[in-house]
């Protein structure tokens, strides 16, 4: 990823009827070899977002500068270095390989690497089967894999993906995602929005939550669940009992750090003692846990940290925050550089 | 080379949307029209109730005419089709215009609509022979026929652009088809023991001036009111076309049914 900025957005926002919000005081940037993920609530405003960059529908208010043109000025020049997933199935009635390669005419992609690209494209998404049937014949997941392999037929600099592996298996996401990573790593920035909170942590540099049309935050998968995925499970196995001073003791001492509910209970696997409490942050405790273990002299069998996850993240943020009731005058984005 | 956008826009209108049996259906229909139906009133309808020449002489103007409407319906469908499928916001959020879009929509029209007046010529060849056309009763047809597919593509294209149901747009289609038809000079000419009511109907329909002026010119017989019918033509094209861009403007890109 470099530093050059292909996508700048100020206090953008758009309005379907005055005062009725979809989007409002968006601002981000996106830089070139990024794939940024734009995640929330069904209506939470991500393809809205979508169709604003893509010059499908015009902001109401802010500005926006896509690889330095103005996203109301830069038309046909500037869409024709984008790519567009679009959440909706959008189909031409050929056959798959006659798609793949009528939609490179169509953006003026040379006959011969249209031809090329098409069987790369087949063989990628595994379309190989489906190569000579109709979209209509095609299953849900075929469908899907069939328009994110059309919109690459072109070449492109900015690539929005609108939920593009909904209703794909999990192997088939798994390529997809892995064949865009190497794509972004060769330079292609990236806007993906999705439901799927576990591709998001896979694929994206950095995330930006919305809810209700507005930016919540924005930071790296790993920065977004240390802030927000809230208490995790810290679970600990001694080798000997542990006595009911230390025990005391310990609990004490978490408490102090930030712990709730520590339990001490004999070790199912053995004959000592296992601990668990609940903890934010639980990485900033570990050092000092391990070196109170040491002082006391006692031995660790095991120590497990329960995985922090982007979607404990997402509920932690925007969980308990209202889903309806119109605009909410919720805080700016918080943006986190990792 | 690189290929202008409204032409690659029209490759694809052909290539990916017009399937051989809608194209069949589209010229075979009013071909076997001119064959069943010029055969058969042909016995039973007086040359002097049709101008002098057979039934079928009178039909097949009538059937070039008719042409437009198949362009106009053409275009429609596509537009429909690529809003239902959400090919129109594929398509602008790629390198065009909606200018060129909409412009591809027409040139296909008019693409289709010449390919059917070659048709119809060649399904009255039995029957009339080579009509005996001048360059100008030619190009006057071919004009005529422009016009007015643009009319109904305009037309269309305009409804298509602001109903959200396909149930509503396919009904109102086939109305428009139908009425339009039957409600002009194609298959009939106005006389002057033709009802004042219809008489008034069929010259508020713009395919009445169209199958007039092209009849008047295969018969070589083209004059003042012809130009008058192309202005009226032309006048109706220009409001049709003008609604399907207002429309294009604030497309509302949504979901469709």
């Amino acid at each position: 990823m470099s530093s050059e900025v292909v996508l700048e957005a100020l206090d953008l926002g758009h309005a379907y009827a005055p005062g009725r919000y979809a989007v409002r005081h968006l601002s981000l940037e996106l830089h070139r070899g990024e794939v940024l993920g734009l995640l929330g609530r069904n209506g939470a405003g991500k393809t809205t977002t979508v169709r604003m960059f893509t010059t499908l529908l015009p902001p109401t208010e802010g500005t926006a500068r896509i690889l330095g043109m103005d996203i109301r000025t830069g038309g046909r020049a500037l869409r024709a270095r984008l790519g567009v997933v679009l959440q909706a199935e959008s189909l031409d009635f050929v056959t798959v390989e006659r798609n793949l390669t009528l939609y490179g005419f169509l953006w003026g992609v040379p006959r011969e690497v249209a031809k090329s690209r098409a069987e790369e494209m087949i063989e990628l998404f595994e379309l190989e089967g489906a190569r000579h049937r109709k979209p209509w014949a095609l299953s849900g997941g075929e469908r899907r894999r069939f328009q994110v392999a059309r919109e690459l037929m072109h070449d492109m600099e900015i690539l929005f993906l609108d939920e593009p592996t909904v209703g794909l298996d999990a192997i088939a996401r798994r390529r997809i995602l892995a064949y865009l990573r190497g794509r972004s790593r060769d330079g292609l920035s990236m806007v993906f929005t999705t439901h799927i909170l576990h591709e998001a942590d896979l694929l994206c540099d950095r995330i930006a939550v919305m809810h209700q049309g507005r930016l919540r935050a924005l930071a790296s998968p790993g920065e977004l669940k240390h802030r927000y995925a809230g208490a995790r499970e810290v679970s600990m196995s001694f080798r000997q009992p542990l006595p009911t001073a230390l025990h005391l003791e310990l609990a004490r001492a978490l408490a102090d750090r930030g712990a709730s509910s520590p339990t001490v209970d004999p070790d199912p696997a053995g004959a000592g003692s296992s601990v668990r409490f609940r903890v934010e942050h639980a990485e900033e405790l570990l050092p000092w846990l391990t070196r109170w273990v040491q002082l006391q002299g006692l031995e660790l069998s095991r120590l497990s940290v329960e995985e922090a996850t982007l979607e404990g993240a997402f509920l932690g943020l925007i969980g308990d925050l209202p889903d309806s009731g119109g605009e909410s005058p919720g805080p700016r984005a918080t943006e986190v550089r990792a | 080379m690189t290929i202008p956008p409204v032409l690659r826009l029209v490759v694809r209108n052909f290539a990916s949307n017009l399937d051989p049996l809608t194209v069949l259906i589209r010229f075979g229909q009013p071909a076997i029209t001119i064959i069943v139906l010029g055969t058969m009133f042909s016995t039973i309808i007086s040359s002097g109730a049709t101008g002098g020449g057979s039934y079928t002489a009178f039909l097949v103007p009538g059937m070039v005419a008719f042409q437009m409407i198949t362009g106009g319906v053409v275009s429609g469908n596509l537009f429909w089709l690529d809003r239902r499928w959400a090919m129109t916001e594929q398509i602008f959020s790629g390198p065009f215009r909606r200018s060129e879009y909409l412009g591809g929509l027409v040139l296909t029209t008019l693409l289709f609509a010449l390919v059917g007046v070659g048709v119809m010529i060649l399904a009255g060849l039995p029957f009339i022979g080579i009509p005996a056309l001048s360059p100008l009763a030619i190009g006057t047809v071919l004009f005529t026929v422009a016009l007015g597919s643009i009319f109904f593509a305009g037309l269309l294209i305009a409804l298509g652009s602001r109903l959200r149901s396909a149930n509503a747009y396919f009904t109102i289609q086939s109305f428009l088809q139908l009425f339009v038809i039957f409600l002009s000079t194609v298959y009939y000419p106005i006389t002057s023991s033709t009802p004042k009511l219809l008489a008034v109907i069929f010259y508020g329909n713009p395919l009445t001036y169209a199958a007039d002026t092209i009849r008047d010119a295969f018969t070589g017989t083209l004059g003042l009111g012809d130009l008058v019918g192309l202005g009226v033509l032309g006048g109706l094209a220009a409001v049709a076309f003008g609604a399907a861009a207002w429309g294009f403007r604030d497309l509302d890109l949504g979901p469709i049914q």
